[in-house]
């Protein structure tokens, strides 16, 4: 019984700290910054918008390493 | 009948209707061209996320959005990242939906060039991060425009910086305080039914055991700020709240550790995580509140003009508002702000001073009338000589003196935290006084501190601190679905106490709008088209408000005729054209310079309407008295409340509206620093004022009462102030908010003396010795239950 209890507060404490650890990144992270918007997070999580987030991320990476090109093409010419 | 994109009701007959789409009808043309621009993208899915809710009909916006490219501009407000991109922060007007944000946000990203825009819905700030060599930043902008909201930048202070991290920090220690309190409460589950049924000794000392992981995190992470606080405190030689909690949640920690390691009884670990997650959760809402005065600030300081072109030298040079200097002439083109306060050098201008007089009609100026800075330039390029620099003209003032009024203004804060002072020291001083007796009288360590324990837990003011919050909860919640927003639970306490309510004139006591009030002549068939195709060409509010009544009148067919030579006469009105006929429509003053004789003389606003030198019918108009003016003001003389009328309109007209609705004491022509002296006359007369605005000009007013009330179509920087917002932007709302804090504000009286009889009560029993510290947190709760129970009585009202 005591081993039972023993391992079922192990498990308890390890899934309980993991999921503080990933509230504790998604604070820092600026994730619950807007209240508003956290009480309304069900209108920004329909499967358009996690196609949109891909498309974002995306975009976002091509734009960077666009940006990244011409800064180092303005480098060389400087040289 | 609804509009299709805006969802406001309006008239079937004035709304615009599409023969390719006949389920469809818009209010106007903006909604219309917002509508159209959002489907084409494939952004319809909008108006799924809105849902009921209703928007503001677009604005089409007088800035020019090629500001924004400015150099001035971008060294003010751009800022570079690391990696090349550049960065501003701005302000977005017209968001108050989950699904504005969404379009605005999507609108955005779809944008090539813009790397990152994320807006926060709670403070309507956005942080956009684009690439300069793809998009122009003032392309961003007028994006924003094309689907009807506004954008303005804000420089982040370093208020702003250290608010939002504070914001964060607290949200940080309180979930972690809810995460240990919720697993407490759990584990405590099994330890209280071991209690009762019995439990192994070494199960009892694992859960022990695992009370103790937590409640040190709580303790000694979330707790933190209130150790600093009782710590920060005793250096100042004041024992605060902080040390009450700190000090309590402290010594329970210590005794329970001693079961921990081996001694007899019952540990509390339970206790210290409650007693710390509880009053965090309250510190946590002060934070939020500080935060949004500082947000509140921000939005205001995205009003204020970036620069201004100076005439010098016979050449015009863009300067900082910081460079102007007294006597310098500024030149101000229309649509534009003007920067610092001056002298008309010109014979003839109009501006737009709403937000100085809350009045939307134009003023006309004359050569060396003053100029009020933050005031529009409605009418054609004008110059202007500056009598005042830049810090001390209108605008800065009020910015500064805004900035000050929401600094100070938690005084009720200031009241509590100097009653929980003594509240505190009262109850250590018990405590102390309960150890020293027992162990000096039994000599027993244990037992001595177990009682004083008890007295602590007992005393932990939860009936008392609940007394308020829960009462006011109830109040609020009721008044949330009464359409009124309290954004604050202790406004219900001042508005109870309310002995004065001042109310703006227009948009408040009357609509805000043009009406036509009367007509002298009647006209039709080509006369009433032509009348209808003059108004039709100008979008000056009394054009505006004639059209509406034309329409009504007439409805909106057959009115179909060509004007020519359309010329609109500065602050005048239009001069036209049609079939060699000369046509003339426009204010007095227009009319007898032409030529044409005019009899009518008016105290009302007036529109006369000529053909061929001969007047054929003449126009007044007046903003028309809200339908439950006379009721509300019929009310607060019923309860005792003084009603006072303050308005930047002129004498006559706010005689006229004060008379109608039976407002004996009226204040006219008063600027925005007037309304706010009025304010702080009367507060020091010793009454508690209610103040009742709309517009930019009320803010400082607003600012300075003791509760603020603005109508939810009121200006974002009013909203941003206001303390209670009334949602559906009815009077009777605010005669709803009355008697909702009156009633809210009776329970909670009533809760202070339960919870007083039950401390009165308990105390001393725990002193005695009669209470275990078990009981005793038992007995808190029992009181919380009392106090939640009666103040679930208080929606039993019909309003």
């Amino acid at each position: 019984m005591n081993a039972v209890l023993k391992l079922e507060l192990f498990v308890g404490l390890l899934v309980s700290f993991t999921l503080l650890g990933i509230l504790i990144w998604s604070i820092k992270k600026g994730g619950f910054d807007d209240s508003k918007r956290m009480m309304d997070g069900v209108f920004f999580d329909s499967e358009d918008d996690l196609r949109d987030a891909v498309n974002r991320e995306n975009k976002q990476k091509a734009l960077r390493t666009k940006k990244q090109e011409e800064l180092e093409k303005k480098a060389k010419k400087q040289e | 009948m609804k509009c299709t994109h805006c969802q406001l009701e309006f008239d079937e007959t004035v709304m615009i209707t599409e023969e390719k789409s006949p389920d469809v009808y818009f209010c106007c043309n903006g909604c219309q061209g917002v509508y159209h621009l959002l489907k084409d993208d494939g952004l319809d899915s909008f108006y799924e996320k809105v849902g009921n809710s209703t928007l503001a009909p677009p604005v089409e916006s007088d800035d020019n959005a090629e500001n924004f490219d400015l150099e001035s501009f971008q060294q003010r407000y751009i800022k570079r990242t690391p990696d090349g991109f550049s960065k501003v922060d701005l302000v977005i007007e017209g968001i108050h939906c989950a699904a504005c944000v969404w379009l605005n946000e999507k609108i955005l990203d779809d944008t090539d060039g813009v790397l990152e825009a994320s807006i926060n819905f709670t403070n309507n700030k956005a942080k956009i991060v684009w690439d300069e060599e793809s998009v122009k930043l003032s392309e961003i902008i007028n994006k924003i425009r094309s689907i009807g909201y506004n954008a303005y930048p804000y420089e982040q202070s370093a208020e702003d910086v250290k608010a939002s991290s504070a914001q964060r920090d607290y949200f940080m220690r309180m979930a972690i305080a809810i995460f240990g309190s919720m697993n407490i409460m759990m584990i405590g589950v099994a330890k209280y039914a071991g209690y009762f049924s019995g439990i192994k000794e070494e199960n009892l000392h694992l859960i022990h055991l695992a009370e103790f992981l937590f409640a040190t995190i709580v303790l000694f992470y979330s707790g933190w700020i209130f150790f600093r606080g009782a710590y920060y405190g005793l250096k100042n030689r004041i024992v605060n709240m902080d040390l009450l909690v700190s000090g309590g949640a402290l010594i329970t920690y210590i005794y329970s550790l001693t079961i921990l390691f081996g001694a007899k009884g019952h540990s509390y670990f339970d206790s210290v995580t409650m007693i710390i997650t509880f009053v965090l959760v309250g510190k946590y809402l002060e934070v939020l509140g500080k935060k949004s005065a500082v947000d509140a600030m921000d939005k205001i300081k995205s009003q204020v003009p970036l620069e201004a072109t100076i005439v010098k030298d016979g050449g015009k040079e863009v300067v900082a508002l910081d460079k102007i200097v007294v006597g310098d002439i500024i030149e101000v083109k229309n649509g534009e702000k003007a920067s610092v306060d001056g002298q008309s050098i010109v014979e003839l201008s109009t501006f737009d001073e709403s937000s100085i007089s809350g009045e939307s009609l134009p003023v006309e100026k004359q050569k060396g009338d003053t100029i009020y800075s933050g005031t529009i330039n409605s009418g054609m390029v004008m110059r202007y000589e500056a009598t005042k620099n830049y810090a001390n003209s209108t605008l800065s003032k009020m910015v500064d003196l805004l900035e000050d009024s929401l600094a100070s203004k938690p005084k009720i804060e200031e009241m509590t935290n100097e009653l929980s002072k003594y509240f505190s020291l009262a109850i250590i001083l018990l405590a102390v006084v309960t150890y020293i007796g027992w162990y000096l009288y039994y000599g027993d360590f244990e037992n001595a501190l177990i009682i004083t324990i008890s007295v602590i837990v007992i005393a932990c003011p939860c009936a008392l601190a609940l007394a308020t919050p829960i009462a006011s909860l109830i109040g609020i919640s009721w008044a949330t679905e009464k359409g009124l927003l309290f954004k604050e639970a202790k406004f219900i306490e001042t508005f109870a106490k309310a002995t004065t309510v001042i109310m703006d004139k227009t948009g408040t006591v009357t609509q805000g709008k043009l009406a036509v009030k009367k007509q002298s002549n009647e006209l039709d068939g080509q006369n009433l088209a032509l009348l209808y195709g003059m108004v039709d060409s100008s979008t000056h509010p009394v054009s505006k408000a004639i059209k509406k009544y034309l329409e009504e009148k007439y409805g909106s067919d057959g009115f179909s005729l060509e004007l020519e030579n359309i010329e609109q006469v500065h602050a005048q009105g239009i001069r036209a054209n049609f079939n060699n006929k000369k046509l003339l429509g426009g204010n007095s003053k227009l009319l007898e310079e032409s030529g044409v004789a005019v009899a009518l003389d008016s105290d009302y606003t007036v529109y006369h309407f000529a053909v061929d030198g001969e007047l054929l019918t003449s126009f007044e108009l007046e903003d028309t008295i809200k339908d439950d003016s006379q009721e509300m003001i019929a009310y607060f003389k019923e309860i005792g409340v003084e009603t006072i009328m303050a308005t930047g309109d002129h004498q006559k007209v706010a005689k006229r509206v004060a008379d109608e609705v039976r407002i004996e004491q009226v204040y006219s022509a008063m600027s925005p620093l007037d309304k706010a002296e009025l304010l702080t006359k009367l507060k020091e007369q010793g009454k508690t004022v209610v103040m009742v605005g709309d517009g930019i000009n009320d803010a400082l007013a607003l600012s300075k009462a003791d509760v603020a009330i603005v109508m939810g179509s009121g200006a974002d920087v009013a909203l941003a102030i206001s303390d209670v917002v009334v949602l559906n932007d009815s009077l009777k709302g605010i005669k709803n908010s009355f008697i909702i804090s009156h009633r809210t504000y009776k329970f909670i009286k009533q809760n202070l003396l339960l919870s007083l009889i039950y401390n009165v009560v308990t105390i001393p029993l725990a002193m005695a010795g009669y209470v275990i510290p078990l009981v005793a947190a038992l007995s808190m709760s029992l009181s919380s239950l009392i106090v939640v129970g009666n103040s679930m009585r208080i929606k039993n009202k019909e309003l």
